[in-house]
């Protein structure tokens, strides 16, 4: 069978080895995978299985969704990692834990920075902060008044030890002189309910999924990260407003390529990414899911990983936490 | 009255053509994949939910949950037949069931699993109805030290329940509590017993420990003995169990779907856990205990009653909190999600449509599995009267395709095979799989719950007996527990277990 590997092996040894590289760079010649480093049903596959068929349609070949969940989605990422860098993998994953587990992991497998290489961003949902409606606060200065008058009683429910969410709620706990203490949960969904039943009282969460708990009174909403204000909670201050650190701290969906994939056929890869992101539906679907549609170019993607990782770094640092021992 | 205007609601929606459509290919998908062991229903759904995307909401929710709730019937089947479980939940049939089919009342034995079935998932759907909200209520009551003191009654249970040695049933209890530890300690967010590989971070499969354990080593321990061809030649002539058999299980089915609707509203109970605790509970009050584990049609009709209520009402967190009680309700979520539906609270006010369209598709979906089950019975026999070097190959290479697509792991396939040996060897020894899995799955748990309590209490252990639901809970454990090591019981229930 000729494949285009035996092709390009072909014409190389017949005296054309500078034809190759222009090859790769403009066609996809096979079957493209789409590494979701997480289970199916959560943000990150949504959005895979959302973009994968019109990606598939702009390029040419079938794009496939191929789940490796592990915890932060290590093994996932890991794998993309070690994949030929010709733009036929791709890895869709939360940009923000990305960039925060190389602080986290001492013996990481790979290196965020150098072997993955940033195609372009997808999407931002911000947190909502919530809390039960037991504690009589409505904002981040009533809960730190709160918690001088009743010390050691605020609990904040974390997706896991080391989630974003997790971090964020420590630096803006510090911020603001409140001392929770964080109570990890297996997952942002077992996260929430221990808030809604009492047994922790805090939650930094996707807006999405803590929002129908806000509207029906069984959580209280406080505030919303990112620049601006939930068009649903219009009452609630924006991280900007209230000048807190890691004010774009949230869920970014972002999709990568391995290692020396070669910056033409990222360009391509970006391109086309941005059109399927500028379809009506698209954006609209995203939109429905709690999310805002935000594309960008490789360049201003590397530079926002660049940022996250010295900002999650020294959060990291100053909270001691390490996952590997 | 709000009720029976709520219900006409869901059966318009139910009732159109293309969702009856959808509704019928979830059940015959998910008893399709209940009789084949080693396909799980979340394997299913996890494959099948690309495919929903372009559905409506309601079809998609109602072939999904179809699949769910059709494999806990078809489960049966296999289990009564072949002695292979087809699904999890489907472990205790087998005890009796296929004792029933060896003694020549695989008939009756299969058409009172479907009866059970369809009895509690009558009785299931009605509950839904009328008391998901109060149920949902009394779920959000149960915070860490509840939960605890829920798993250490579980596991004691387990240890009740088991046949055979207390102490192996303990070992047993013992051994799946450490291989449950193996993975990320939710609490530390640190690697416990890992080995270093990436792939245990998530914990050792599920899927692939109950494929390897049950269908697997079923397999191999199936070949090591001679074929015992007259079991799969099985008269069905005589379908309908007598009069006096059906008098003899109402009473047992009416009390599995009751323990069955509790057990599945709770998070991480369902129906593999409603059906343990139906059998244990017929064996404890029944008058003639020594029959279980012969051919005692209680013990066929009341945990099939319970995983199927348990089944079904384990929806009520999902449709109207919007949490997920266990690992196929969190793929439901993502279906929802999917269809840009945010589950919570406000699906049942914003979305009447879907959520009584999806309760009342599951009466139906439960009328069509009955009508595919009792006629179709012969057929499905059929699918098993296929020779072993046929069937065997096939089913294993199920359990393979199954395993590998959880999480398109190769090592899971290598573990699969590994709790296959530990399978066998298991058998051996004497020593049930049971406990073993219910440590697996209860053990992570209880530690998780007891470190969160005590983190939340700040170190104070009196929080499990200070909270009313954990103190009621591990009263009724210590009961347990004074049972089984009181010397006239233990007397009588080794006495019972003498084979």
């Amino acid at each position: 069978m000729l494949t285009r590997r035996s092709a390009v092996a072909g014409l190389s040894a017949a005296g054309l080895p500078l034809f190759a590289p222009a090859l790769r760079a403009q066609a996809f010649t096979r079957q493209i995978n789409l590494i979701v480093p997480f289970a199916p049903g959560g943000t990150s596959d949504i959005l895979a299985r959302l973009i994968g068929p019109r990606l598939s349609q702009v390029l040419g070949q079938p794009v496939v969704v191929d789940n490796r969940p592990s915890a932060s989605g290590n093994v996932g990422a890991d794998f993309v990692a070690r994949q030929a860098g010709d733009g036929h993998t791709l890895l869709i994953a939360d940009a923000g834990t990305l960039a925060s587990v190389p602080a986290l992991f001492k013996r990481l497998s790979f290196n965020v920075k150098t072997d993955l290489v940033p195609v372009g961003m997808v999407s931002f949902s911000p947190y909502l902060v919530a809390i039960n409606p037991q504690v009589p606060a409505t904002s981040f200065a009533e809960l730190a008044a709160y918690d001088k008058a009743n010390p050691d009683k605020l609990n904040v429910a974390t997706s896991g030890v080391g989630a974003v969410n997790h971090l964020t709620a420590m630096v803006v706990g510090k911020h603001f002189g409140i001392k929770w203490s964080a109570v990890p949960y297996r997952g942002g969904a077992a996260a929430v309910r221990g808030v809604v039943s009492g047994e922790s009282n805090v939650i930094f969460n996707g807006a999405i999924a803590t929002l129908p708990f806000v509207t029906q009174g069984q959580l209280k909403g406080i505030a919303v990260s990112g620049e601006k204000r939930l068009e649903a909670l219009p009452n609630l201050p924006s991280f900007k407003e209230l000048n807190t650190p890691v004010q774009d701290a949230g869920s970014w969906q972002g999709i990568y390529a391995s290692k020396g994939t070669p910056p033409p056929v990222v360009s391509r890869l970006n391109e086309e990414l941005n059109k399927v992101l500028a379809q009506a539906d698209i954006v609209a679907k995203i939109r429905e899911l709690g999310s805002d549609v935000r594309a960008n170019s490789p360049a201003s993607f590397a530079a926002w990983m660049d940022k996250a990782m010295v900002e999650w770094g020294e959060v990291v640092k100053a909270e001691n936490i390490s996952l590997d021992g | 009255m709000d009720l029976i205007a709520n219900l006409a609601t869901g059966f318009a929606v139910a009732l159109t053509p293309a969702n009856l459509a959808f509704c019928f290919l979830g059940v015959l998908i998910g008893t399709l994949v209940g009789v084949l062991p080693g396909i799980a229903p979340i394997t299913t759904i996890a494959i099948l939910l690309p495919f929903t995307f372009t559905l409506p909401p309601a079809s998609a929710m109602i072939m999904l949950s179809g699949i769910f709730y059709g494999a806990q019937y078809g489960g049966s089947t296999t289990a009564i037949l072949v002695n292979l479980p087809g699904e999890s939940s489907s472990i205790v049939t087998c005890l009796d069931g296929h004792q029933m089919a060896k003694q020549g009342r695989a008939g009756p034995a299969l058409a009172i699993a479907a009866i059970a079935s369809f009895f509690a998932g009558t009785i299931a759907t009605i509950i839904i109805a009328v008391a998901s909200v109060p149920l949902s209520a009394l779920a959000l009551k149960f915070t860490a030290a509840e939960y605890f003191s829920l798993m250490v009654l579980g596991l004691t249970g387990s240890i009740a329940l088991a046949h055979g040695s207390a102490v192996k049933a303990v070992a047993m209890v013992l051994l799946g509590l450490l291989l449950g530890l193996v993975g990320i300690d939710v609490n530390t967010g640190l690697p416990r017993m890992t080995l270093g590989i990436g792939e245990l971070g998530d914990g050792i499969g599920f899927v692939a420990i109950a494929i390897g354990l049950f269908g697997i080593s079923e397999l191999m321990i199936a070949l090591s003995r001679p074929q015992d061809r007259t079991l799969l030649s099985v008269a069905l002539s005589q379908l309908w169990p007598s009069r006096k058999e059906l008098k003899d299980c109402l009473p047992a089915m009416l009390r599995g779907t009751a323990i069955g609707s509790i057990l599945g509203v709770l998070p991480g109970g369902g129906a593999a856990l409603s059906s343990f605790a139906s059998y244990a509970v017929e064996k404890k009050i029944s008058a003639t205990p020594e029959r279980f584990g012969r051919g005692a049609i209680e013990g066929v009709a009341g945990p099939e009653a319970a995983n199927n209520a348990g089944a079904q009402t384990s929806f009520i967190p999902l449709l109207t909190l919007g949490i997920p009680g266990n690992a196929i309700m969190a793929l439901m979520v993502g279906a929802l999600m999917i269809q840009g539906i945010q589950p919570g609270p406000q699906v049942m006010t914003a979305q009447p449509q879907l959520f009584w369209g999806v309760i009342a598709s599951m009466w139906l979906g439960n009328l069509m599995l009955v009508i595919l089950n009792l006629p179709l019975v012969g057929l499905w026999v059929s699918l098993l009267r296929v020779p072993y070097r046929i069937l065997f190959p096939a089913i294993a290479l199920f359990c393979c395709i199954g395993t590998y697509s959880i999480s398109n792991s190769q090592m899971d396939i290598g573990l699969m095979l590994l709790f296959a040996l530990a399978g066998v060897f298991f058998v051996k020894v004497g020593a049930e799989p049971a406990p073993f899995i219910l440590g697996f799955i209860l053990g992570p748990l209880m530690e998780e719950n007891f470190r969160r309590a005590m983190n939340l209490s700040r170190g104070d252990p009196m929080v499990f007996a200070e909270r009313p639901i954990s103190a009621a809970l591990l009263v009724l454990t210590a009961l347990l527990l004074v049972v089984l090591i009181l010397p006239a019981v233990r007397a009588k229930r080794e006495e019972v277990f003498q084979e």
